[in-house]
This record gives structure tokens, sequence and C-alpha cells, in this order.
């Protein structure tokens, strides 16, 4: 076999956790302590010697490295020290990287090098909107206990939307667009790199429906039940952070939906105009957002300290692609927070402040979902659909 | 020579194994007077428990015999059995050393008749035979025990047991009222050649290891297969006596992993082939799959290598053995994942094999002083000090490696000996 090593892509295994990576050996006692390793295709120990020798295209199109949890139980077992749950945590940053579009913006997002850069570019997107709408006005006591937040940026009388939703809608819709797109392409290419690693020629392929009654959902509800992360042993208490904090994303998307088309297509039906925000507290809608957002900050503030305490005890390596979404999720939750209960308190001007970095928070989530840890909601979701398909009538080749 | 009267030309080698009285020999034989101590009742430590070993697969008596005339032979030489080292004081040259020598409730009258054995009706898990059978609480503690002289575990025999040991000596060798002595004793130089302890098998808790019958380790494989042994040589499966049909060998179980030994304990792959050869001798047509790491055949041993991997029932696995699950039938199945063909493998067997590692003994017990130690707990030699390691206590090794050793060892004690 002619081996063609990546150097580069070494070096970058290497500063992104990935350090161990040279210290395996390949006794493959991770492949079988690893609870979520299969009998025909058993991980990691493959992927720690293709990462030895660098081989990127392999690794980026490996399914099992995007179906690792990292619960650590190789890392425990492993008797040279390599932690393979951590390189292969390395492989799936390098990965995102390598699939975002557009790769500027992804490699800003892939080192803390980037991050002054990652704050300003919505913070800056954020003030101009604000100065340009003309909202940038502390509200006097009484507009703010009516409104809210409602008139952040700015007022008009135009019936059918509201300025304030008008503006968050373009810049927020943006955002998650440019997301959307850049995770579909990402997702695609890893589709196909997968397809021929895999070997699979087949002629037919599924439709749409087929594709996601077979494959997508099916791997959409064993995430939600966390039914491979409750195998972990070593680290199982990361199920006790991640279960709440991917409910309360489930939570807060309901949220957001209903409240958009609440207030931007129901509230426009005369009659319905009460639909209009703020909401009671004891709105089932807002009972679901405060119970979320406490959700959010109780489940991130687990895998914080879970984090933290390995980093202390078990000498795991800290870096920025972990930190950052623990960084960001728990950045969007308190600022959320607090704003709500500056509401609460009357208090306009702090409470304005603290809902602009909200907002600029909120951007940062949406826009750098694709390269950041948080990409792995959409690149595992599809990595297990990818295993359903593989071992379906459409994943066998002629 | 007097011990009584401060020898400082005098070398004291701890333990008694086959690193010990090498450097006892070689050391006394040169000309300096050298006390030999041992913790257990009997000399010649591990390699007395195996049933051939390397290079020329004797039985143990093979060389070990000759040692123990050439130590009785020798006038230079005090052995003392049962005997531990509990303080060291003094500088290099001239250290006093004192030794505490346990009860062996038996005295120098004992002719190892057996007579007391015989009327003993307490039994006492067989030690030597790593607790496979049992032995009388009055016991010899192998066929070719040296010093050949009973011992009794007081703490085993009951108040009739005891009776009748003593009506059952016809040479009033039976002194249950024996205390432990301690005695001061000059000497130059020390060496220590505490040798290893298997190690502790239930420390992998992946392995299994109690949890079935059918898991044992390479050194009860040994004591098996030795003629004297638990099974008078036979190789079955302990609890239901089966034949097994097919075996596994796991290697490197414990070795090599710095969840337990660190290093590799360089012995094992060649036991595993050793103990291919004793497998083949009764069960010509039994299945063996040997799943490795790296198999590793230091020195010549490469064409005994070879020869077993010829073998047509024989599998060699790359890929360790992660996993063992015990089965209804008394076997159990062993995962591993095959490196080279990329699968998963669940092999059922009858008995499997855990080619456990040597832990260096002072690292289990504790070293009686302040010793230069690397952190497995090998010892590091400090010439200037007077302080020598040799065989297992220096580094893992096999009984050619660790005679070479113990040679350069006593050369060591000599010239400190000579220097002060």
């Amino acid at each position: 076999m002619n081996v063609q090593p990546d150097l580069e892509f070494i070096k970058y295994l290497k500063t992104a956790g990935g350090d161990t990576l040279k210290k395996c050996y390949q006794c493959a006692t991770c492949s079988v302590v690893c609870p979520l390793s299969t009998d025909t295709k058993p991980f990691p120990r493959k992927e720690m010697i293709w990462a030895q020798w660098g081989l990127k295209d392999k690794l980026v199109a490996d399914p099992d490295v995007f179906l690792c949890h990292q619960c650590g139980d190789c890392t425990a077992y492993c008797p040279r020290g390599a932690k393979p749950g951590d390189v292969l945590g390395a492989i799936r940053a390098y990965a995102y990287t390598f699939y975002g579009w557009p790769s500027g913006l992804a490699k800003l997002a892939s080192s803390a090098k980037g991050l002054p850069m990652l704050i300003a570019i919505p913070t800056v997107i954020m003030l101009v909107l604000w100065i340009v709408s003309g909202g940038m006005v502390i509200p006097s006591a009484a507009d703010f206990s009516t409104y809210g937040y409602q008139r952040f940026f700015g007022h008009w009388d135009f019936h059918w939307l509201s300025k304030n939703v008008f503006v968050i809608d373009v810049v927020m819709l943006s955002a998650a667009g440019l997301a959307v797109v850049a995770a579909y392409i990402g997702v695609t290419s890893m589709w196909k790199g997968m397809k021929e690693n895999a070997g699979i020629k087949s002629a037919f392929r599924p439709t749409l429906v087929q594709f996601v009654t077979e494959f997508l959902w099916p791997s959409v509800l064993e995430i939600v039940q966390h039914t491979r992360f409750k195998e972990c042993k070593a680290n199982l208490d990361r199920v006790q952070g991640h279960l709440p904090l991917m409910l309360s994303f489930i939570g807060l998307f309901i949220v957001t939906a209903w409240s958009a088309t609440a207030n931007d297509v129901l509230a426009l039906i005369p009659g319905l105009k009460f639909l209009h925000g703020p909401m009671s507290v004891w709105n089932p809608v807002k009972i679901l957002a405060n119970v979320s957002a406490v959700a959010m900050i109780v489940g991130i503030g687990i895998l914080w300290s879970n984090r933290s305490r390995k980093e202390a005890e078990a000498g795991v390596t800290p870096t920025f692609y972990d930190w950052f979404l623990i960084w960001e999720i728990m950045a969007v939750g308190v600022t959320g927070l607090l704003a709500e209960i500056a509401r609460w308190a009357g208090l306009a001007a702090p409470g304005y402040i603290i809902y602009f970095i909200h907002l600029v928070a909120v951007m940062m989530l949406f826009m750098y979902m694709p390269y950041t840890k948080f990409a792995h909601l959409v690149y595992r979701t599809f990595a297990m659909a990818f295993e359903r398909y593989r071992e379906s009538s459409f994943g066998k080749s002629l | 020579m007097t011990d009584e009267q401060g020898t400082s030309g005098a070398i004291l080698v701890v333990g008694g194994g086959i690193s010990g009285l090498t450097s006892a020999l070689e050391a006394a034989e040169v000309g300096n007077d050298v006390f030999l101590v041992e913790k257990n009742a009997y000399f010649g430590g591990r390699v007395a428990q195996l049933n051939q070993y390397f290079p020329k697969l004797c039985p143990p008596s093979c060389g070990l015999e000759i040692n123990f005339k050439r130590v009785k032979d020798n006038r230079r030489i005090r052995s003392y059995s049962m005997t531990t080292v509990k303080a060291v004081s003094g500088t290099p040259g001239n250290y006093e050393v004192t030794l505490e020598t346990a009860p062996r409730y038996v005295n120098a009258n004992c002719t190892a008749c057996g007579d007391c054995a015989i009327a003993c009706p307490d039994e006492i898990d067989n030690e030597f035979n790593l607790g496979m059978n049992k032995s009388k609480a009055a016991y010899l503690p192998h066929e070719m025990a040296f010093p050949r002289r009973y011992v009794i575990n007081k703490a085993g025999l009951s108040a009739a047991g005891a009776a009748a040991v003593k009506a059952a000596c016809k040479y009033n060798a039976v002194d249950l009222e024996m205390q432990p002595e301690t005695k001061t004793i000059k000497v130059a130089a020390i060496i220590w050649a505490t040798g290893w302890t298997p190690y502790e098998p239930t420390k992998m808790d992946n392995l299994k290891f109690g949890q079935s019958n059918a898991i044992v380790t390479n050194m009860m494989i040994e004591r098996m297969a030795a003629p004297g042994g638990p099974t008078d040589g036979a190789i079955v499966r302990p609890g239901d006596g089966k034949q097994p049909e097919s075996f596994a060998f796991v290697q490197c179980a414990g070795s090599r992993d710095e969840n337990h030994l660190e290093f590799c304990s360089y012995i094992c792959c060649m036991a595993t082939f050793k103990q291919m050869t004793y497998i083949r001798e009764r069960y010509p047509e039994a299945k063996i799959y040997v799943f490795y790491i790296d198999l590793r055949t230091p020195g010549k041993y490469e064409k005994f290598r070879e020869k077993l991997m010829a073998d047509k029932n024989s599998t060699f696995i790359k890929g360790k053995v992660a996993e063992i699950i015990p089965e209804a039938d008394g076997g159990v199945t062993v995962v591993a994942e095959n490196a080279v063909t990329g699968e998963k493998i669940k092999q059922k067997v009858d008995m499997a094999v855990l080619a456990t590692g040597m832990q260096p003994s002072l690292a289990v017990q504790g070293a009686p002083v302040a010793l230069n130690m690397d952190k497995s707990g090998f010892i590091i030699s400090d010439p200037d000090k007077g302080m020598i390691a040799a065989g297992c206590a220096r580094k893992a090794a096999d009984v050619v490696t660790t005679n070479q050793s113990s040679t350069a060892a006593a050369l060591k004690a000599i010239q400190v000996s000579r220097r002060s």
C-alpha cells in the first residue's frame, strides 16, 4: 500500500486534543470495549492507525468517526494513554472545518485565534442594525413594562409586520439560512465520500420519502432517546447534561416557531391581535420557554463541570473546539434568562444591553453551527442515517 | 566465617530464587562470605514452580538441584529460609542488617519422613500450587523442596491436629512454641534478588478472572503441567476437570498497559509458546487460539516460534482480548478485534489462559529499606551504596538473562566488599 501521509492533518489533530494519537500501538482493546462499536466494522482502532498515517480522506468520510459519542470507555481501558475518544473528537473537529462552506468562515471558527473575529462579526451587524433601525433608545419604564423587548429595534405603525420582528427575521433568518445551506453542502459532500468509501454503487436511490422514513427519522428518534449515549460507561455522566440540553433546544425551537407564527401570522388576523407579545408568564408557551431556558443552563452547566473535572483529574486536554460551544450555549442561556429577569425587575437600561448581547450570542450559535462542535447535530445524524442506508438494500452494491 | 564478629567483607543476598542462588554462588565461589536469605520455606523461587523452563525446556530440578548442591557444599554460604530483612543501617561497605526468621515449627531434627503430614487432619490451600489444591497443615512445600524439612502452618492447625502432629513425629522435631528470631549481621553489600510475583489477574476487570473456572493464568498451567502439581500433570479445567478441546491464550494480560504493568514482561510470549507444547503433548488435536499485540521472541527463540506457528490446529490473531464472557457450559467466549482483517472475533473456548506478567515483588510487598526504584518498582542498582539489583527485581527477564545479571551483580558486590 502506498501511503501518502498528510502531515498538516496530523499536526492539526495534535493541536485539537489528539496529541496522544501517536501513542497507539494497535492492540485493538478500544474496539472491543467500545459499547457502540459493531462486530463487522469495529472502531476506533482503525481510525487510530489512519490518523497516525495521516489518511485524512478516509477519515472525513468514515461514518464511525461521527458515530462515536466520546463515551471515553476506550480511553479508560487504553493501555497506552492514546485516548482514542479524544482523537476521534479531534478528527470530527477537523471534518467540520473540512466540509465547512464558505471555507474562510469555517477556518475562522476552527481555532481560538479566530475568536475576536467570531464575536466581532455578529456584534457589528447587530450594532449597525440597532443604529440604522433607529431603535437605539432606552425605553421609559412604562413602555418597558408594556412592550418588553418588542420595540428593541424601534417601532412603526405598519400593521402587517412589526419592525422588531422584521429586523430580527432579516438577521436571524439570514444567519440560520447560511447555516442550513452550509450544512447541506457539507453533509452532501460527506455522504458522497462515505458512499465512495463504502464502495456503494447502487443503481437505485431512495426517494426523499424513503430516505426520511427509513433512514433519517429512525436516527432522529434514536438521538432524542439517547439510546446510544446511554450505553456509555466511563462518561455516562455526560448524558445527564446532554439530555436536558438537547431537550431544551427542542423546547426552544418549538417556542420560537410558535412565536414566529403567532406574532407574524396569526396576530395579523383581526381579533387575534392579543397574540402579540410579550406573553404572560402563565402562557403554556412561555412556561415551556422558561423551563427550557433553565434546562439549557443546567444541562450546559453539568457538561461544563464534567469537562473541567475531566481536565483536572483525567488529564483531558482542553480544546477551543469543546469550550467554544460550552461558552456559547452558556452565554445564550444566561443572557436570555437575565434579560427576562431585567424585564420583570423593570431595569430597562441593563435589560437592553443584556438583550443586545443575547442577540449576538444567538446569532453566533446559528451562524457558526456548521463549523463548530455544534455541527455534530447534523453530521452525526446523517452518519447514523448513512449507517442505516449502508445496511439497507440500497447499500448493497450490484 | 563469623557473622557475630562483623565481617564487613560479606555479601547479603536477599531472595533465594534462581537469581539469588546464582549471585550467592558466584560471590562465594570467588571467596566472599555470603548470607543468602529467602522469605519462603524453600529455595528455588518461581523457577521451582515451573514445569519446564528455557532455554532447554528442562524441568526445574535440572538446574536447581545442582545449585542446591553447590550451596550445601560451600562453607562460605549461610542460607536462611523463612527469613526476611527487617532493617538496614550503617554505611556502604559496613551495613548492619537485621534479619527475622519466621517460626517454622519444625526444628533441625526433621528427617522429612512425612509421618506428621500423614497424621495431620487439617488441610490448607496449597500456595505452591497457587491454591488449586489442598495440602496438609504440616507439609513439605513441594517434592524437591530445599531445605528438605517440613513446615507447619500453625494458623491452619486445630488443637487435635497439633496433638496428632506432635505425637506422629518420632524425632521430636515438632516445636509449636517456636518464636520469630531476629539476628543482626554485618555485610559490605546487598544484592536484591527479590524476584517477581505474577500480576494479580482480578485487577483486569474486563478479563473476569475468578468469575469462571475456565479462566486460568499461565502460572496455573505450569503447575497443572508439572508432574508434582495439583493434577499430576493433567491440563484440565479447574472445577469440572474437563479436558479442554480448545484454548485461547490472552497475551499481554496486564503487561504493556499503563493501567497495570506499563512494561513488557518479556517472558509471556515464550511462556505461551512453551505451554502450547504442553498442550500438544496432551491434546494433539486441540484448537489453540493465541491473541496477541506483538509476538516477542527475544534472543535465539525465533525458530521455536516458527515451529509453533506452523501448527495446523493453532491460530494466531493480532488483537488483544479485551473482554471475556463466561458461558453456561463452563467455557468462555473471548472477544477481540482482528487488527489485520478489521473484524471483531468472538471465539468460544473451553479454557482461556491469561498470560499475566511479572510484577517486581517489592512493588507488591514493599521494600524494607529505601531503595532506588523506577516507578514500576524495579530496583535501580546503586553500586556506590553497595545496593545491587539482580534478576527480575531489576527488570522483567527470563532465566538466562537473570543469571547473567545475577553474575554481574555478584561482581559488583565483590568490588564493594574489596573496596572497603
